[in-house]
């Protein structure tokens, strides 16, 4: 044996290994979230993970802090993504000529944040997002809505969905005399109202130098249905979000799914019209999906005006909000098999290859066990995989054309002709 | 263009046709005598203001959903398989039935839980599959459309699942009902749509003697 300087398998903070059980109960989640979002039309795309420092820095200056930097090999300065909005706005700006406007996409990736970890928040995780560019038609903004209706409904999630509008929220900072670079500082500070309540916001917003704190936090309250939200604050331009709740109506999206709150900010420099956040109705976990209209994303990397208006969706937050529900009901599954095909005797070899085969083409997701074991072993493989079905078809079995499935979960064994197995199979029905 | 006269489906052949128009016709709405009944699939009411629509009993449900008929007398067991925004407004005295799990002779199966992992025939999956879910058992259905009961003796299923009326076709095959999954007979469907007549057809119904009203 030559000496070899073992490595300690070790991983950085805030990251982590996935093993198969939970990746199965995330790709059945995130295929969900895939199909709603191509059946509304959005088309996939990808970006690269390390990019230019300076095409992901500067359009926010608190996610800024959060940047993962570096200097590569050839000393150039290199940033990865922290969300997926800011590669997308420079994909828009590099094939503006290409893409069909108003361009949809969807982008299912990770992203990297500097920040401390904790629970449902690592250093690296998946973002879904769902972005409509070039249309500022408010349909576009109501079919977004209808698209996280659509998905959180599908995952079995309880939420509401909190609307505001960033147009609303200048009127008022109109009104109350706050200037333009303090517009940002406060929607920031407004937007920990949930987390922090009224007096430390109203008292932020003071040292900040906003005499009305007071007043405008007053404002800004939701009354108890949104027609009477929208009625107190006949001060102002409430068209916006009347005609967007119309349409959500149109859409068939219940009523009591969409509460407007004037206090949501989403912290975001970037949007400029609706903003929105989905929130499950019990349970501390905060936003499972927010998003909102942006009209000058691009700015930074064309002349060409592009506004758009996207969703995305907190995908970590979504899992550990399924797993608290207890989502998945079969949460210990290791391998996608349904179905395990022993083997008994090396005689045995060509009919288990012949319907290993026949399985695969019935689409029947199947294993073939590789060696002729005693079958006790096999049914401890299948068991450790729980794979639900063990098929076994020894010497006697093949004598009579006959198959012999097992019910891991019950235990439960029957006899088949061979020729019945897939049809049994593809029509198996899990109660 | 408004549709001005009512229009009533029935079965186009099957036990449910003729009770269902002597139904009608006692409530006063009865098939034109000039209509050969035995090929027409629409025919005139005598009082001239409905028309009879003769169907498929497995469509009579669709017809009366989108609004094509206004009324319709069809068996539950149909509403119990499908999924249908229709309403049911009464309940019939004819056409009674049960659908049933049904096993044969000598099978060990007695209980629910012994239908676990085997193999179940049945033209209503539908039906079934809401049954198995509530006695949380699994199966594997073999769907086929019809002669279901000849399925356990050519080793196709270890049980059935099928409308049955006397039982005497289970007898002939050597089969015996385990559990009623439900008891059905014909009812009245109206569709989700306006029609200017439809009160009045609708008040006829309700106020024949032996209709007992709703689902």
């Amino acid at each position: 044996m030559t000496s070899l300087t073992r490595v300690n398998p070790a991983l950085l903070r805030g990251t982590k290994d996935r093993l198969p059980d939970e990746m199965l109960r995330r790709n059945a989640v995130m295929q969900i979230i895939r199909d709603k979002f191509e059946k509304y039309g959005f088309s996939p795309i990808e970006t690269p993970i390390i990019c230019p420092a300076e095409t992901i820095i500067g359009s926010d200056a608190d996610t800024d802090k959060l940047i993962y930097r570096f200097k590569d090999r050839g000393q150039r300065d290199i940033a990865l993504p922290y969300d997926l909005t800011v590669p997308f706005a420079r994909f828009v700006a590099t094939h503006y000529k290409k893409l069909p406007m108003p361009f949809k996409r969807y982008q299912l990736q990770r992203v990297w944040r500097a920040e401390k970890p904790q629970r449902g928040r690592l250093r690296e995780f998946y973002q879904c997002d769902a972005d409509i560019v070039g249309s500022t038609s408010l349909l576009c903004e109501a079919e977004i809505l209808r698209l996280v209706y659509d998905v959180l409904s599908n995952l079995g999630v309880e939420f509401t969905i909190k609307l505001n509008s960033r147009r609303l929220s200048n009127q008022l900072f109109e009104r109350y005399g706050i200037e333009l670079a303090e517009r940002a500082p406060a929607l920031r500070i407004i937007d920990k109202y949930q987390r922090d309540g009224f007096a430390s916001v109203v008292s932020k917003l003071s040292e900040r130098g906003i005499d009305n704190a007071t007043a405008i936090m007053t404002e800004l309250q939701p009354q108890g249905d949104n027609a009477a939200t929208l009625n107190a604050l006949g001060a102002y331009d409430t068209s916006e979000l009347r005609t967007l709740l119309e349409h959500c109506r149109a859409l068939g999206i219940p009523d009591n799914r969409i509460v407007v709150d004037p206090t949501l900010t989403r912290g975001l420099d970037y949007y400029t019209g609706i903003v929105f956040e989905a929130l499950p109705q019990s349970g501390e976990l905060g936003a499972l999906c927010a998003g909102g209209r942006y009209d000058n994303l691009c700015e930074r990397f064309t002349a060409q005006a592009i506004s758009g208006v996207g969703a995305s969706f907190g995908f970590e937050r979504i899992m550990l909000y399924l797993d608290s529900q207890r989502y998945h009901t079969d949460s210990s599954a290791q391998s996608p098999a349904q179905a395990l095909i022993a083997l008994l005797a090396d005689e045995c070899i060509p009919a288990a290859l012949k319907m290993f085969g026949e399985l695969q083409d019935a689409n029947i997701a199947t294993e073939l066990y590789f060696e002729a074991q005693p079958l006790a072993k096999q049914l401890r493989y299948a068991v450790k995989q729980n794979i639900p079905f063990l098929i076994i078809q020894g010497p006697d079995e093949l004598a009579t054309d006959s198959v012999q499935i097992k019910r891991l979960s019950t235990g439960k064994q029957k006899s088949l002709p061979a020729r019945q197995l897939i049809n049994y199979l593809v029509n198996y029905y899990e109660a | 263009m408004k549709r001005k006269k009512l229009r009533i489906a029935v079965q186009k052949s099957g036990r449910l046709r003729e009770l269902s128009l002597k139904f009608f016709s006692d409530i006063g709405i009865s098939l034109s005598e000039e209509t050969d009944t035995s090929r027409a699939l629409i025919a005139q009411s005598c009082c001239g203001g409905a028309e009879f629509l003769f169907v498929r009993h497995a469509d009579i449900p669709t017809y009366v959903q989108s609004g094509v008929a206004d009324f319709a007398i069809v068996g539950g067991n149909i509403l119990e398989e499908g999924q249908f925004e229709v309403q049911q407004i009464a309940t019939l005295p004819f056409g009674e039935c049960r659908l049933a799990i049904a096993v044969p002779l000598d099978s060990p199966i007695v209980s629910a839980s012994d239908l676990d992992g085997e193999r179940i025939a049945t033209s209503y999956p539908n039906s079934l599959r809401k049954f198995l879910r509530r006695e949380r058992v699994n199966a594997s259905l073999i769907e086929i459309s019809g002669s279901v009961e000849i399925a356990p003796a050519l080793d196709m299923a270890d049980a059935i699942c099928d409308l049955v009326q006397s039982g005497a076709t289970l007898k002939e095959n050597n089969l015996q009902t385990v559990f009623t999954i439900f008891d059905s007979s014909a009812v009245v469907i109206e569709s989700p749509y306006q029609h200017v007549l439809k009160n009045i057809l609708r008040a006829a119904i309700l106020n024949y003697k032996a209709v007992s009203e709703g689902a």
